[in-house]
This record gives C-alpha cells, sequence and structure tokens, in this order.
C-alpha cells in the first residue's frame, strides 16, 4: 500500500511544484513589501519624535500581539463588511506585508539605534541633511547589525506564509491538505511539503548563520 | 564684520542651568581657546555655534545668520563650520578619503573627481598622503584625529571648531595633532578650541576664555592669562593643570 501512495505522490508531484512555486510568489512579494516598509517604518520608530514613534509602536504591538490567523481573517473576511474586498491572493500578500513589516520594522530600529550617537553629530555637523546622514552614514552601518536578524526573520515569515493556505490560497501547505484527502497518508505527504518548505528555508539559513558568523569576527577585530 | 557673537546666552538641560548670560565676541582669523573645569559649559558653547545644542535665551550670530531665529538654514552653516571631536567620531566603514570627500560632494555639490584631488590635497595638508585609503580602524589615534581634522578642512569652512581634540589621545599622539591645529591657526583661520593645552595656547591663541559653572569667568591674552589671572577661580583652575 505505501508504495502505492508513493507512485501517486510522484504522480502529482508536479502538483506540489506549483504549490511551492505558490509559496514563493507569495513570501516573495509579501517579504518585499514588508522590508520596504519595515525599513521605513524602523527608520522613523528609531527617531526621537513621540508623534512619529508612538503610532507605530501601537502597530508593532498589535501585530505582533496578535496570532496571524487572526489578521488573516480580518483582511479577508471582516474588511469585505467594510466595503474593502480582496481576493485571496492580494489579502495574503498583504497580510504578510504587514506582519513582516511590524517585525522588520524593530529589528531596523534596533539597528540604528545601536550606531554611535557620535555618527548622527559628525554628519549633522559636516552640513550632510538628514536624508543624506540615513543614506551614507547611518544605515550602511545599522546594517551590520540588522542583516543576520532580518535573514532569521525572513526564514520565519517564508514558514508563517503557510497559514495563507486557511483563506484558499493554493500554495504548498493547502496543495498538502488537498493531497491528504486523495492520498490518506499523512505523514508521507507532509514530509513531503516539509522538505520543501526546507529548501527554500535551508540558503537563508545558511547565509544568516555566516552573515552572524562575520559579525562576530568583525567584532573581534574592533 | 565679527564672526561669531553671543548676546546674553542661556541654555538649560532641564533645571540645570549650563549657559548663564553669554557674552561673546570672536573676530575673523582670532583664535580663541576656551578653558575651564569639566562641567563648566565649554562644550556646550561650542556646540551651540553650529546649533549641535540649542539654547533657550538670548541671540547668537555666526557668520551674518542669527541662530536665534526659526527657519534658518542649519545646513549652509554646518557646511561652513568645521567640528572636531574628543572621539573623532569619523565614519569607520569608509576609507580616510571618503571620510574626507562625503560632504564636499554631497553637501558642496562638487564632482567626485575634483573632490578626490581636493581631499587627497587635504589629507596631505594633514601629513597623511599615505593613508587616503585606510579605514580609521586601521589608524592610531593620532592620525584619525588629523583625518577628521581634514574632514573639516576639505569643506573650506569659515570656521573651525575643536572640542578637546586631543584629550582622548594617548600622550605621544598629541603633539601630532597641535602641530597641525598650530599650523591651521597661522594660516588665519577663525578657530574656537576647547582644551587645556597650555603650550598650544600661549604659541597661537590672541585669547583665552576661562569658564566656570555656565559663566565666562575670565577673558585675557594668554600670556597675561597664565601669569596673572585676574579672578581666584582662574588662578586655581592654573595652578591644578600646571601641577598635574
Amino acid at each position: 500500500m505505501m508504495a502505492f501512495y508513493l507512485q501517486r505522490l510522484l504522480e502529482i508531484f508536479p502538483f506540489f511544484l506549483k504549490g511551492l512555486w505558490m509559496t514563493v510568489v507569495v513570501a516573495g512579494l509579501g517579504l518585499s513589501f514588508a522590508t520596504i516598509f519595515g525599513f521605513l517604518l524602523g527608520i522613523m520608530r528609531s527617531s526621537k519624535k513621540k508623534l512619529l514613534t508612538w503610532p507605530i509602536g501601537v502597530y508593532v504591538f498589535v501585530i505582533r500581539g496578535t496570532p496571524f490567523v487572526v489578521q488573516i481573517f480580518i483582511i479577508f473576511f471582516i474588511l469585505p463588511e467594510w466595503g474593502i474586498q480582496l481576493d485571496a491572493f492580494p489579502a495574503a500578500v498583504l497580510a504578510l506585508s504587514i506582519l513582516g513589516a511590524a517585525f522588520i520594522c524593530e529589528i531596523v530600529a534596533g539597528g540604528i539605534k545601536a550606531v554611535d550617537q557620535g555618527q548622527w553629530e559628525a554628519a549633522t555637523a559636516s552640513g550632510l541633511s538628514i536624508f543624506q546622514q540615513l543614506r551614507f552614514v547611518i544605515v550602511p552601518q545599522a546594517m551590520q547589525t540588522i542583516l543576520p536578524p532580518l535573514v532569521g526573520q525572513y526564514v520565519l515569515l517564508i514558514k508563517d506564509s503557510s497559514v495563507v493556505s486557511v483563506i484558499g490560497v493554493v500554495e504548498l501547505t493547502r496543495v498538502g491538505w488537498m493531497t491528504v484527502v486523495r492520498i490518506p497518508e499523512g505523514l508521507m505527504v507532509f514530509s513531503l511539503v516539509g522538505i520543501l518548505y526546507f529548501v527554500i528555508s535551508y540558503p537563508l539559513i545558511r547565509v544568516s548563520n555566516s552573515l552572524e558568523r562575520r559579525m562576530a569576527v568583525q567584532e573581534v577585530r574592533l | 564684520m565679527t564672526m561669531i557673537k553671543f548676546e546674553d546666552v542661556n541654555k538649560w538641560f532641564g533645571k540645570l542651568h549650563v549657559l548663564k548670560n553669554i557674552n561673546l565676541q570672536v573676530e575673523p582669523g582670532e583664535v580663541v581657546v576656551i578653558c575651564g573645569p569639566s562641567g563648566s559649559g565649554k562644550s556646550t558653547l561650542i556646540r551651540c555655534i553650529n546649533r549641535l545644542e540649542k539654547f533657550q535665551k538670548g541671540k547668537l550670530i555666526v557668520d551674518g545668520t542669527p541662530l536665534h531665529d526659526h527657519g534658518i538654514n542649519l545646513t549652509k552653516l554646518r557646511a561652513d563650520i568645521g567640528f572636531v571631536f574628543q572621539q573623532f567620531h569619523l565614519y569607520p566603514h569608509m576609507t580616510a578619503l571618503q571620510n574626507v570627500t562625503l560632504a564636499p560632494i554631497n553637501v558642496r555639490k562638487i564632482k567626485k573627481k575634483e573632490a578626490t584631488r581636493l581631499g587627497r590635497e587635504t589629507l596631505a595638508r594633514v601629513g597623511l598622503a599615505d593613508k587616503v585609503d585606510s579605514h580609521p580602524a586601521q589608524l592610531s589615534g593620532g592620525q584619525q584625529q588629523r583625518v577628521a581634522i581634514a574632514r573639516g578642512l576639505a569643506m573650506n569652512p569659515k570656521i573651525m571648531l575643536f572640542d578637546e581634540p586631543t584629550s582622548a589621545l594617548d600622550p605621544e599622539m598629541i603633539g601630532e595633532v597641535l602641530d597641525v591645529m598650530v599650523q591651521l591657526a597661522k594660516e588665519g583661520i577663525t578657530m574656537c578650541v576647547v582644551t587645556h593645552e597650555m603650550g598650544f595656547a600661549r604659541q597661537v591663541a590672541h585669547r583665552v576664555i576661562f569658564m566656570d559653572e555656565g559663566q565666562l569667568v575670565e577673558t585675557g591674552k594668554p600670556d597675561q592669562f597664565f601669569k596673572n589671572p585676574q579672578t581666584d577661580r582662574a588662578a586655581q583652575f592654573i595652578s591644578k593643570i600646571l601641577t598635574h
């Protein structure tokens, strides 16, 4: 029986690849938007202006304090009641962007705050505008602190993207669900799902680890 | 025209009154040394000149710009004032040359090629022609501080401000930094220097200003100030740094 199911599973493997592709697309788009907004929010959050940091703090607090699946439900099922109707795919990308931006915002703000205050003063004193200070002096230095946890966060968010299966986006996890109805070997099916997630995450984990090592080496040198 | 003019400037950090009715004029080309015990407000005083610090009361006019007004062009003002920090604050991810050319390229909008030529020239002026491609971490403290001075000079500033430029240096490196500063002073650039280096003050300062507890206590020519201070507080301070 095992062999039979295994063969069936191989037959529908292209279906899994489609699911994998959808996961890559949803996660790829979600992470891109999350990165852009996460950096913008993180930079604003690191400022000293309460009017700027306070609302962002509330946003981060709410997003980090509620389950992702609930956030997706709100976007997909509750927003339509206020006239905002989204298909499953854009709703999934939006939800992942909002989630990711909250986490990335904190990482970025932390990295910027870790840059020595004297760097701001030196850049200010030389007449650079606030944007030039960030672009040439502050962010490049903050990136050393930001990158390792950022890549780590990407891995977490890719795995979190499995949750969008609940609103019917046919990504990897959803493919698993649909397959297990026809091939009732749960362990086999979801092992395959797990392996495919690992295939995307593993390179990123490696990148994150090597970045962390490089950071540690640099600290020793300084 | 007076380069820097303080008129009854007052500043508070919360409840702490750090600058009390400061009145001071610095003429173009003048070299002024500011000394006093720590916490006397001397760093705060020069940090007001390029508005790294705000002040709450009084008037301060720098190169014709009234700093007490709202909506002044701070970027323009700061571009014309070089500032050298006690802890150098070089940009660690850039080479010495990049440190020096960053502001000329992005603030003065000088073409990169021209800025590079200018940057090399400026680094040569502080004796670091062979260190253009070094990163700060590869340089000694004295070399780093000279890069920091070059970074200020590359903007062709009207005023150079120094906030205890030799206090973070090992004794054997103080000389090389002071030599560069002496050279600048002789070139006629307006300088305000917070320092306890009496040798430097004697050699090039036109005026020494003594501060204590946020007040400008005494001002005079270096020789007269050191030999014959007019106030007890200044006399006490001088005897302390001389016996030190």
